[in-house]
C-alpha cells in the first residue's frame, strides 16, 4: 500500500512535468504585447492612472527625488508608485521583474551600458517613433548616445555624466602647485610631491567592479588608446590600452602614491576618504557637491575644486560617460501615462529642482544657457563640468558587455595586485573577450 | 514499523463516509500541491532541461539543444575550480571555527554564574543580524589603514606599525576575511544549538562519572562529547549547507565572483543570462553537496544505532 502511493505520486509529478513544457523559448523574443500607438503630445486625459517607477533613491520619499514625483502628480494627475532602490540592487531588480513575464514596472532607470540586453532581451520598449525626432535632437549629444542602441532608442536620457577630476587646493598649494595636472606625465611627477605624513596623491574606485574599467576607460583614451574598435572588437591591449594599465600599475607599485585601500573602493568610499582632506586628487562623477561643501560631511569646504580630467600628448583630456537613462518597459500596461513621465522629466520642471538638489546634470542642451540653472549652481562648477562632457568616451552597449565588463575588472585587478604585468592581463582579458563574443554567435 | 501497518489495515476497511473523508482531503490538499509543484518541482526540472540548451535569454541569440556540453565545458573551466575551491575553503574553515568557538561558549553558558541569563540573551545578537548589514559592518572594520581590525592586529603586535594589508583586494584575503565574518555571525547559532543539547544530558551521567574519579577532561571526553553527538553533527550538516551557499555577504566586499560558487553561478545566471550554463552550474554544486549530506546523514544514522 505505501509502495503503491508513493508510485502513484511519482508518477502523478512526471506526468505532469512532461506536461509542461520546459525547453525554453527563443531568447527575448516573448510575445509582443499589442501595440498601441504612443503619442509624444498627448490629448487623452490620463488623470487618475497609476504608473510605477523603479530607480535608485537612497534619501526616501522626502529626498529630492521623492519629493519630484510629487511635483508630477500634481502637474499632470498621474500617481507616481516608486519602488526606490540603491544603484547595485537596480539591475537585479529589473531582471527578476522581466523574468516572472511581470507588468509591475512601467519604467526602470537604464544605465548606458545595458542598452544592448534592454533591446535584444525585450526588456525596454523601442522609443525611436514614439519620441519624434526634433525632440530627440534637444538632447545633449552625450547623453543620447548613451540610450541608444543601433537604430534603437532605448531610454529617455535621464542625467549626463561624465567621470571628472577633483582636486584638494590647499593640499596643492601646500606642495607648491597653484593648479592642477594638465597631463598624466604631470600628475604622476604631482603625486609623489603630494604623498607625504599620511596624505596620498591619489585615491581610486579600484575595486573588482565596474568602478574599476571606468577609470580604466578614462585612462586609456587618455593615453591615446581605444577600447573597442568599430567592429566591436577589443582593442585595449595594444598601445594607449597597454599604457594606461602600465601607467595604474607605476602608481600603485612603483610610486606609491595611491591609497592602497583603492583596490577594495568604490566610487562612495573615494569620495568619503577625499572628504576627510587626506586624499590630494580623485576622479569621480558628478554629484560630488554640494556634499564636499557640506560641514557636516566634510572636512574639505570650500578647499576643493574641479576640472578637466588630464590627458597625454595630442589628447587633451578623456572621460569615461556614465549618463543614464529612463526606460519604458515592454510590458508596461500604462505605457502612454509613462510617456507622460517621460516627457515631464526632459523639461526644466524636473531638471533644474534636480540639478539644484541632487547634483545631477541636464540632457536638454537648452537649460545650460538657463539663467535659474545658472544662479542654482551656488559652486560655480556647471562651466567646468560642461567642459568634460566633450570629451566623453562611451563604453559600448552590447548585450555581453556586462560579462566583457567583469572579465576586464578581473584581470585588470590581478595585474594591480602585481599577479600579472599589464600586457599579460590584457592579452588574456582580450582573448577571453573575444571567446565570449563568439560564442554568443 | 507499526503504524503504517496498522493504517493501511483500516484503508482497506475504509467505509463510504471514509473514502469520501480521503477525496475532500485530497481536494483541499490540491492547491498546496499546486503551488508546490508550480513553485518548487517545477523549477528544478525545468533547471534540469535547461541545463541542456545554449540559452542565453538577453542577447539575441538562438536557443540550441547542446547535450551535456555545458557540463563538459564547465568542468574544463578554471574559474569554476577555483570558485570551488574557495567554496570548500570557506565551508571548511568557518565549520570548524564555529564548532569549537560555538562549543566553548555553549559549555560556559552552561555554567552557573550571575548574569548567564543576560550573557545567553545578548549573544543571539550577531546571529539576528542581517548577513548584509553583518557585510557592510565588517567592511568598515576592514578597511586598511584606519580599520579597526588592522588597528587592533597592530596593539596586540600580530601586524608590524609598517604593515597594513588588504584584507579584501586579494581573493585569498577576502575569503579569510569572510571567514572572520561569518564565524562572528554564526557562532551563536552553533552555542544555541550545542547549548539545548548540553542541557538534555542527565546530571546522572556527571554525578556518576565524577564518582569514578572523573575530572573536567574525562567528563567532556567521556560523558559530554558522545551524549552531544547527535547534535553536533546536525549542527554541522546545517552549518556546512549554509555555508556552502555563502554568496551575500561576498557582494559586499567583492566584485570577484571567484570567490564562491553561488556567486558564480548568480553572475552567470542574472547577470549574463546565459541560464543553459548556470543551470548547469547549479546541478553540479548541488551534486557535490549533496555528497556532504548523505556523508552526514550515514554518520549520524550510524551513531544513533549506537545509542
Amino acid at each position: 500500500m505505501k509502495k503503491g502511493k508513493v508510485l502513484f505520486l511519482l508518477i502523478l509529478i512526471f506526468s505532469l512535468l512532461a506536461g509542461c513544457n520546459a525547453a525554453p523559448t527563443t531568447s527575448g523574443k516573448k510575445n509582443e504585447a499589442k501595440s498601441e500607438k504612443l503619442s509624444w503630445n498627448n490629448k487623452k486625459d490620463l488623470k487618475g492612472e497609476e504608473i510605477t517607477l523603479l530607480w535608485v533613491n537612497t534619501d526616501g520619499a522626502n529626498g529630492p527625488r521623492g519629493k519630484i514625483l510629487k511635483e508630477f502628480t500634481k502637474d499632470t494627475g498621474i500617481k507616481v508608485k516608486e519602488i526606490a532602490v540603491d544603484y547595485n540592487s537596480l539591475y537585479n531588480k529589473i531582471t527578476t521583474a522581466v523574468l516572472s513575464n511581470s507588468a509591475d514596472i512601467d519604467l526602470a532607470e537604464m544605465d548606458t551600458i545595458w542598452a544592448g540586453q534592454f533591446m535584444e532581451g525585450g526588456i525596454a520598449y523601442d522609443l525611436a517613433d514614439a519620441v519624434p525626432k526634433d525632440v530627440q535632437k534637444k538632447y545633449t549629444q552625450s547623453s543620447l548616445s548613451s540610450v541608444m542602441y543601433k537604430d534603437h532608442l532605448v531610454a529617455v536620457p535621464f542625467f549626463s555624466s561624465t567621470k571628472h577630476f577633483y582636486w584638494n587646493k590647499e593640499l596643492l598649494a601646500k606642495a607648491g602647485y597653484n593648479a592642477p595636472p594638465k597631463t598624466w606625465e604631470e600628475f604622476r611627477e604631482m603625486s609623489k610631491k603630494l604623498t607625504k605624513n599620511g596624505v596620498y596623491g591619489s585615491a581610486w574606485s579600484w575595486k573588482q567592479a565596474e568602478g574599476l574599467n571606468c577609470d580604466f576607460v578614462s585612462l586609456v583614451y587618455g593615453f591615446g588608446g581605444k577600447f573597442f574598435d568599430e567592429n566591436g572588437a577589443p582593442v585595449f591591449n595594444k598601445g594607449g590600452g597597454l599604457k594606461a594599465l602600465q601607467f595604474m600599475v607605476d602608481l600603485t607599485q612603483k610610486d606609491n602614491t595611491v591609497d592602497p585601500a583603492s583596490l577594495q573602493w568604490s566610487e562612495d568610499d573615494v569620495k568619503n576618504a577625499f572628504s576627510t582632506g587626506k586624499i590630494a586628487m580623485m576622479t569621480n562623477w558628478e554629484g560630488m557637491y554640494p556634499d564636499l561643501n557640506d560641514p557636516s560631511k566634510s572636512k574639505v569646504v570650500d578647499k576643493t575644486d574641479v576640472g578637466l580630467m588630464p590627458g597625454n600628448g595630442d589628447v587633451k583630456s578623456a572621460a569615461v560617460t556614465g549618463s543614464e537613462g529612463i526606460s519604458l518597459m515592454k510590458d508596461s500596461k500604462h505605457k502612454q501615462a509613462a510617456l507622460e513621465f517621460l516627457k515631464w522629466m526632459s523639461t526644466k520642471k524636473f531638471q533644474l529642482p534636480l540639478f539644484k538638489n541632487d547634483g545631477m546634470y541636464p540632457t536638454t542642451e537648452g537649460l545650460y544657457d538657463d539663467p535659474d540653472l545658472k544662479a542654482a549652481d551656488k559652486t560655480k562648477t556647471v562651466d567646468k563640468v560642461m567642459k568634460q562632457f566633450e570629451y566623453g568616451q562611451n563604453r559600448p552597449n552590447a548585450p555581453g558587455y556586462v560579462e566583457w565588463a567583469d572579465i576586464l575588472s578581473a584581470e585588470i585587478h590581478e595585474a594591480l595586485l602585481g599577479k600579472k604585468s599589464p600586457k599579460e592581463a590584457l592579452d588574456t582579458a582580450a582573448k577571453k573577450i573575444e571567446k565570449a563574443i563568439e560564442e554568443s554567435k | 514499523m507499526e503504524k503504517p501497518a496498522g493504517k493501511s489495515a483500516k484503508f482497506r476497511l475504509m467505509g463510504k463516509k471514509q473514502s469520501k473523508d480521503l477525496f475532500f482531503a485530497v481536494i483541499l490538499l490540491l492547491p498546496t500541491f499546486y503551488i508546490l509543484f508550480k513553485t518548487f518541482l517545477f523549477p528544478i526540472y525545468q533547471s534540469l532541461v535547461w541545463s541542456m540548451y545554449k540559452y542565453h535569454m538577453l542577447d539575441g541569440s538562438d536557443v540550441v539543444f547542446v547535450g551535456f556540453s555545458n557540463f563538459t565545458a564547465l568542468f574544463k573551466n578554471h574559474d569554476f575550480w577555483t570558485a570551488t575551491y574557495f567554496t570548500g575553503y570557506f565551508t571548511v574553515l568557518s565549520t570548524a571555527a564555529e564548532l569549537v568557538l560555538g562549543l566553548f561558549s555553549a559549555l560556559l553558558l552552561n555554567q552557573m554564574f550571575r548574569g548567564r541569563v543576560f550573557f545567553r540573551m545578548i549573544i543571539i545578537i550577531p546571529w539576528a543580524m542581517l548577513t548584509l548589514v553583518n557585510g557592510l559592518l565588517w567592511k568598515w572594520i576592514f578597511q586598511p589603514g584606519n580599520g579597526s581590525f588592522t588597528i587592533i592586529l597592530k596593539k596586540i603586535h600580530v601586524l608590524s606599525a609598517s604593515e597594513n594589508p588588504l584584507w579584501l583586494a586579494d581573493a585569498h584575503h577576502i575569503i579569510n576575511s569572510v571567514v572572520v565574518a561569518d564565524v562572528w555571525k554564526m557562532t551563536p547559532f552553533m552555542t544555541l544549538l550545542l547549548l539545548a543539547g548540553l542541557q538534555a544530558i542527565p546530571s546522572t551521567l556527571y554525578e556518576a562519572a565524577m564518582m569514578d574519579g572523573a575530572g573536567f577532561w574525562k567528563k567532556l571526553r567521556y560523558v559530554t562529547i558522545p551524549q552531544l553527538f547527535p547534535i553536533l553533527m546536525i549542527a554541522v550538516v546545517l552549518r556546512t549547507i549554509a555555508a556552502f551557499r555563502v554568496y551575500d555577504i561576498l557582494t559586499v566586499f567583492t566584485g570577484d565572483p571567484t570567490t564562491s560558487i553561488s556567486y558564480l553561478t548568480f553572475n552567470k545566471a542574472f547577470r549574463y543570462f546565459y541560464l543553459g550554463e548556470a543551470s548547469a552550474m547549479a546541478w553540479v554544486s548541488t551534486a557535490i553537496i549533496l555528497v556532504f549530506i548523505v556523508l552526514y546523514i550515514r554518520m549520524l544514522k550510524k551513531n544513533s544505532h549506537e545509542v
